[in-house]
């Protein structure tokens, strides 16, 4: 055995390859050591802002300045790979899905085009593309589409901006909803942006400058994601939550107001179109009861170092199963997301029952019609008609399949079944004393085309002028927006 | 043997400075990486020596609100109590990983305790609780049966001890906890003119 001093003797570049190999070694140690100072001095981090905030800025990226966790975790909301059972971040053409969706919005823009939404930072881009917007459409359809809006209202005034077209807007709403539409730009506080939710808090007597910061947690979200309509002539954004907070509420504060959203195609119902009432049906549930709020489980807290911060990539929570659920619930996540399918399940065998008979119904109805029944003897069949949609709606165009409340979804769309078999009774009697033959043949609605070619839809016509729009109109707008942010002076 | 490696090691007569002043250097790093990681405390079982990380705030946080502050620390639940061997064995193992953990960033938003932690912890319970589960016969339902996925565990039904019912790493951000003290001793911060603790 040679020592080292022979060896380095006989081959002197030894000598290096341990010079080299010290270097590599001591490097390495003093890296672990500057790793261990600075995740000891992480935990004493804190707030601190860099570059403030003018009013009214509706770009994400200059309050990212400030807030990089944020501001990543938002970005997030591109991704559309994540698939749950029923829902996801993925695009989900629900008129190939379930066609009879077509038929039950014969004569009406949804008819066309109703896809499951992607993350926020699309809210403008999937308004662009909707083939609903093809038809003239007022402003207030972007009222919760863009940090612009909250800018544009300030500029011109609430009710202007609501009485205002849709195609006038164009150029300004460029923004996709983010950071301006929750928070104050200098202290960061979640704050209320959007009138309608303030004016309905108002009209029930309470005044939504006193809630909580856990409630706002919530409300921040309940200033989109509610049922609302467009009152009158200015279609002014409103919530029908003045009689109370259910689907039958609301049903009835529609009914006293004598408020119809369109005529039904076939059937001639005076019909109603719910709005994702995902604030309404949440609140019904056992998680509101426990004073759990829509970002606890939608952007939970989380640290990274010493950072306690809130995630803002706005997703399904099942996409998060730790951060989300496991936070409060021991069980696994295996376990737990199978918790949340099997009441999905249940939700989502209702709900199909429910989009067959009203298909049905729609059809049935006209063949009534067509018969010669009487506007008298049609009226009470197209108000059970009316209010079955409602109810299927109220829960269908919410989001979750029902999660947020299983039980209050059960309950309404089991409604809603109940009086489509109601309606079904009369239809049987009119069917009865004209000679109509039954069973009734229907036609074959099976797929998306077929169901639209039912309701009389040219899909080629309005194909080609969303085409032309996207070719002729839309880079007009946003280059007239690029060039008033550029006025914004960009660092 | 160890005569042997010193002559194996031994550098040529010139060299013995350098090297000397070399190993010194080595010495002196590993040195400020013990004091640095706060290497000592891991002997000891005081509870504060579990928030040198600071992923452990709200478990310390919850438990020094809780009853069991009075009687029984972290490593009194967290780490056997039968023999020396097994106690330093897990506390050990255990140890490195949640290092190993902690340094590569790999924490979860939700620290979960795993098989080998939720035996210990069982036994523990028993271990002082002894009088109370023998007296109701609890001992069938809890006791070792557990192990063999029978019977159910102590915190099945008492969800909250000690630690509450909701957790994540930012379940008690702002909460009182020591902080560790500065790398630097008080003297030589003063000397730097920097400020006090």
């Amino acid at each position: 055995m040679a020592t080292i001093k022979e060896l380095s003797e006989k081959k002197p570049w030894l000598n290096w390859v341990l010079f080299f190999g010290t270097v590599v070694i001591v490097f390495l140690i003093g890296l672990f050591a500057a790793s261990i100072v600075e995740r000891r001095s992480e935990a004493q981090l804190y707030f601190q802002m860099v570059k403030p905030i003018p009013d009214w800025e509706p770009r994400h990226e200059v309050w990212g300045q400030n807030f990089p966790r944020q501001y990543e975790s938002y970005m997030m909301t591109q991704d559309t790979t994540f698939e749950s059972r029923y829902y996801g971040s993925v695009m989900i053409d629900y008129l190939e899905k379930y066609p009879e969706l077509v038929i039950m919005w014969a004569g009406y823009a949804f008819a066309r085009d109703y896809n499951q939404g992607r993350g926020h930072y699309y809210s403008v881009t999937d308004v662009h593309n909707t083939l609903r917007t093809v038809q003239p459409q007022p402003a207030t359809c972007w009222t919760c589409k863009s940090t612009d809006v909250p800018r544009v209202m300030n500029e011109i005034g609430v009710r202007e901006f609501y009485s205002s077209s849709w195609s006038d807007m164009g150029s300004e709403i460029v923004n996709s909803i983010g950071c301006q539409d929750c928070h104050d730009p200098q202290t960061m506080n979640l704050r209320i942006t959007r009138p309608a939710l303030a004016e309905a808090f108002e009209r029930q007597g309470r005044n939504i400058e006193h809630a909580t910061h856990q409630e706002m947690r919530s409300l921040v979200c309940a200033q989109c994601h509610v049922e609302y309509y467009f009152k009158g002539e200015e279609t002014y954004l409103t919530f029908p939550w003045d009689m109370g907070f259910s689907a039958d509420d609301m049903e009835a504060y529609f009914d006293y107001h004598e408020f119809t959203d369109w005529v039904h195609g076939l059937s001639r119902a005076p019909m109603l179109k719910a709005q994702h009432p995902d604030y309404e049906l949440f609140k019904t549930g056992i998680h509101a009861e426990r004073g759990v709020s829509c970002a606890d489980c939608h952007m939970p807290y989380q640290r990274e170092g010493g950072m306690k911060f809130t995630n803002h990539h706005l997703q399904s929570p099942l996409n998060n199963i730790a951060g989300s659920c496991q936070v409060c619930h021991r069980e696994s996540e295996e376990t737990l997301l199978q918790n949340v399918y099997d009441r999905q399940a249940r939700i989502s065998e209702l709900r199909r029952i429910t989009e067959k008979n009203l298909a049905r119904l729609h059809l049935e109805a006209k063949a009534a019609w067509d018969a010669g029944a009487t506007e008298e003897e049609m009226h009470d069949v197209l108000q059970l008609i009316r209010h079955a949609q409602w109810r299927w709606d109220w829960v269908a165009a919410a989001n979750s399949m029902g999660f947020h409340s299983p039980n209050e979804a059960l309950r309404v769309l089991g409604t809603s079944i109940q009086k489509s078999q109601e309606a079904r009774v009369h239809l049987a009697r009119i069917f009865g004393r004209y000679g109509v033959p039954q069973p009734l043949e229907l036609p074959d609605f099976s797929t998306k085309e077929k169901a639209q070619e039912i309701v009389g839809l040219d899909m080629a016509q309005i194909r080609s002028q969303k085409a032309d729009f996207k070719q002729n109109v839309l880079p007009v707008w946003l280059e007239e927006a690029r060039q008033r942010e550029a006025a914004y002076n960009l660092p | 043997m160890i005569k042997k490696l010193i002559l194996f090691l031994e550098p040529p007569p010139g060299w013995k400075p350098a090297v000397v002043i070399l190993l010194g250097v080595f010495t002196g790093i590993a040195l400020l990486v013990f004091h640095a990681s706060e290497a000592q405390s891991y002997i000891s079982d005081k509870p504060e020596t579990c928030i040198n990380c600071h992923v452990m705030y709200p478990q310390y946080a919850s438990w020094a609100k809780s009853s069991h502050r009075e009687t029984a620390t972290c490593a009194e639940c967290h780490v056997p109590q039968d023999n020396v061997f097994s106690k330093y064995y897990v506390k050990g193992t255990d140890g490195m990983r949640h290092a190993y953990v902690f340094t590569a960033r790999a924490e979860p938003q939700t620290i979960e305790i795993k098989q080998r932690g939720i035996n210990v912890v069982q036994d523990n319970c028993i271990r002082c609780h002894q009088d109370l589960v023998e007296m109701t016969r609890l001992v069938e339902v809890t006791g070792r049966n557990h192990l063999e996925g029978e019977g159910h565990r102590c915190w099945d039904c008492h969800r909250d001890v000690p630690h509450g019912t909701v957790r994540s790493l930012s379940s008690a951000p702002y909460s009182l906890v020591p902080r560790l003290p500065s790398i630097m001793p008080q003297w030589l911060r003063d000397f730097l003119g920097g400020e006090r603790e």
